[in-house]
């Protein structure tokens, strides 16, 4: 008998044990480029509440904010500080932070998670990685202009413009019921100079004027900063745009109803909500195509926030639970909800009706332009190029000035 | 009494290795770097690219540098002269037996317990809004329409815009340090003074001026580091791209070693460095000159 009770005991403690080491919960750290106040900061922390409810796992959630993880992340990780998870802009997690990220390749096999993500998105997240799957992608975003409908409408606009001839008889019937056509801050009045140039000479041309300071040596910033310029003397440029300092005439022309487009990025709604009100119509057309140029309103600046592991995490199937809880399902469909932008799971097929018109657009645009489409890819050149394009949009300057000032400050 | 040497090297070791470790490893790696590429600012210095003089001759060739460098400049000899100056007018109208002295001196020092983020924010979107702005309405009011047309923060303007902003945060801050310095002036030399028929001009001449002279000095050696130091007020008067008019070496040198734009472009944490060297041979040769300039040893009082 003794020897049955003592064989009894000793199962249980085996039990015990294994069920001890069966049950140990293992610690993921995740630093996020979001505040926790955030509408984006919010779901994750649900979406990281229910994962540890599921699986007894513990996530360590550091919400950085953006200047936090630009600024600390290669530190902390240079440091050896044990970081499984983070994100941050597409290109700035591949880019800068590449050496330091697992191949997710058999991760998202494993998952299948393809069969529910956007294709071009996960193209571009290949492309920055080098070619292999470095990064998930989600919150995706397109960079475009974004209009007031009700003031389309009121013009008699019956289509979005397409071409530049288009465009211009578009902001022509704006100005002609009142309203500012086109507005813009000094964030992102870079992107109208990027994006002109790059549907005349393409993105990679961008690149090589603004790195090697061929501003006169190209004929197209000439033309481009006549297109420009023209606009200018039509009035078609919001009179403050020389000056504006964001967010001062994203939220005052454009969410008032004073100004009819703005060219930013898909986030903008949700930006501006609060002074918009939910009843504000957006609409969203891609830059008009110019006459002979290399790209068309097929091309634009689309991309997301990236997840990626870190090559040395210990943990990397929980760090990738977590992507699957944050960017499929229940909780892809609340982020998009909440922060009003695109959903990343192709099942979540409903988009924010606020968001309904950049879907066509986002749908048919099928080449990417990095950032401001290299515009910014010289930090000795942009404040410089900022500051001329200003003038050249407030009408202080002319197309010929622009060309000349910014040869004369390209360090040549 | 004897002295030990064991007891001298017991206590100046912790403090000595303190300065090694915190003060001098830095300065002597900051020193280092400048001299060499540095992709990233925490690789080992296995990773590093010698390239000798190249960050400085860099940094002397470009536009965006350069203009830095002169804003700094406008920064510290203009925006010093208006604070020390409206500083110590201050602090000498509140030392005169104003009455209320203690309410005025708390106005005038009240922007600096206030958030430099709170303070730009106010002066860009509220002051200088030329949508309902309260410069653009005063200048309405007083029919000035052309004064009231102007765009504060264009191309140009921008510069005056932010000196004017941040000159108003740090007058009271300079303020407090001249007026303590005036307290410590005996009274009587005032009285001995007026008597003799001195005009309050000339006991700023013969008095408060000689005797404020340390004081001035420890008030330029403040101004120029906190000037060199300049970045806050640069970064939130261009919110999200840097600005000709704005940009500070300190914000230079962030661009270049953390690659803050909005694009992601080529990081160099060398040529960061070498700002960094830049900067503090300058404030090395300011304070060199204010002490040469400047001699307060020569009065007791």
């Amino acid at each position: 008998m003794k020897r049955i009770v003592s064989l009894f005991l000793m199962a249980a403690m085996l039990l015990a044990v294994v069920g001890t080491v069966s049950a140990e919960s293992k610690t993921i750290v995740y630093w996020s480029m979001w505040e926790a106040a955030e509408p984006q900061g919010q779901v994750i922390q649900k979406a990281v509440d229910a994962y540890m409810a599921e699986t007894g796992n513990k996530v360590d959630v550091q919400f950085k904010g953006r200047t936090g993880i630009r600024e600390g992340l290669q530190p902390a990780l240079d440091a050896g500080t044990v970081i499984d998870l983070f994100d941050e802009d597409i290109d700035r997690v591949n880019g800068t932070w590449g050496a330091y990220l697992m191949d997710l390749e058999e991760l998202a096999k494993a998952s299948d998670y393809e069969a529910t993500a956007n294709a071009g998105l996960m193209a571009a997240a290949r492309t920055s990685g080098g070619g292999t799957l470095k990064s998930i992608p989600y919150q995706p975003f397109i960079f475009n202009y974004f209009y007031n409908v009700d003031i389309f409408e009121e013009a008699g606009i019956d289509a979005v413009p397409t071409t530049w001839d288009e465009f211009l008889d578009a902001c022509q019937k704006v100005k002609d019921k009142g309203y500012i056509p086109v507005t813009s801050d000094d964030a992102y009045i870079l992107c109208t100079l990027g994006y002109h140039l790059a549907r005349l000479v393409g993105e990679p041309q961008v690149d090589k004027i603004v790195k090697e300071g061929l501003w006169a040596e190209e004929p197209a910033v000439l033309t481009a900063a006549q297109h420009l310029a023209d606009m200018a003397e039509k009035g078609f440029f919001s009179p403050t745009i020389g000056s504006s300092v964001w967010p001062t005439n994203q939220n005052g022309e454009l969410a008032l109803g004073d100004a009819a487009m703005y060219l930013n990025g898909s986030w903008l709604p949700n930006e501006v909500k609060a002074m918009t009100g939910p009843d504000f119509k957006w609409g969203c057309f891609s830059y008009p195509a110019l006459e002979g140029g290399v790209t068309g309103t097929e091309a634009a600046n689309f991309g997301g926030q990236v997840y990626g592991i870190n090559v040395k995490s210990e943990v990397a199937k929980e760090a990738f639970d977590i992507i699957l809880k944050v960017t499929k399902g229940e909780f892809d469909l609340m982020l998009s909800q909440e922060s009003i932008g695109i959903p990343a799971d192709a099942n979540n097929t409903e988009w924010p009706a606020m968001l309904a018109g950049v879907r066509p657009v986002f749908d048919q645009t099928t080449t990417r332009y990095n950032w401001a489409a290299g515009i910014e890819n010289n930090p000795d050149m942009t404040p410089f190029i900022k500051q001329e394009l200003q003038k050249l949009c407030a009408g202080s300057i002319t197309a010929e000035d622009f060309v000349a000032n910014l040869e004369a400050a390209s360090n040549k | 009494m004897r002295k030990s040497r064991t007891m001298i090297v017991v206590f100046l070791t912790p403090a000595l290795i303190f300065f090694g470790t915190v003060f001098l490893y830095p300065i002597i790696r900051t020193a280092v770097m400048s001299l060499f590429h540095v992709e990233n600012l925490t690789s080992g210095m296995s990773e590093w690219t010698f390239v000798g003089a190249d960050n400085y001759v860099r940094l002397a060739q470009t536009s965006l540098f350069r203009t830095s460098m002169w804003n700094l400049f406008r920064i510290w000899a203009i925006g010093g002269a208006v604070v020390l100056g409206l500083g110590l007018m201050f602090a000498m109208v509140l030392n005169s037996g104003l009455r209320f002295k203690r309410f005025y001196r708390a106005v005038i020092y009240l922007p600096n317990i206030i958030s430099a983020v709170a303070l730009a924010t106010m002066w860009l979107q509220f002051v200088y809004n030329t949508r309902f702005g309260l410069l653009t309405n005063f200048f309405k009011t007083l029919g000035l329409d052309g004064l009231a047309a102007t765009e504060w923060t264009a191309p140009g303007n921008k510069f005056w815009a932010l000196l004017f902003a941040y000159s108003f945060g740090m007058v009271g801050y300079h303020m407090l340090i001249f007026s303590s310095g005036i307290e410590k002036i005996p009274a009587e030399y005032y009285e001995a003074s007026a008597i003799d028929g001195a005009s309050i001009l000339g006991q700023f001449r013969h008095i408060t001026w000689p005797l404020l002279k340390g004081v001035t000095k420890t008030n330029i050696t403040m101004w120029s580091i906190s000037s060199v130091g300049f970045f806050v007020w640069s970064q939130l008067f261009s919110t999200v791209t840097t600005d000709v008019d704005t940009i500070s070496p300190m914000v230079y040198l962030y661009n270049q070693v953390f690659s803050a734009g909005n694009a992601v472009t080529e990081r160099n944490a060398g040529l960061g460095a070498a700002v960094g060297i830049t900067l503090g041979v300058l404030v090395v040769l300011v304070f060199v000159a204010v002490n040469t300039l400047i001699r307060d040893d020569e009065m007791e009082f």
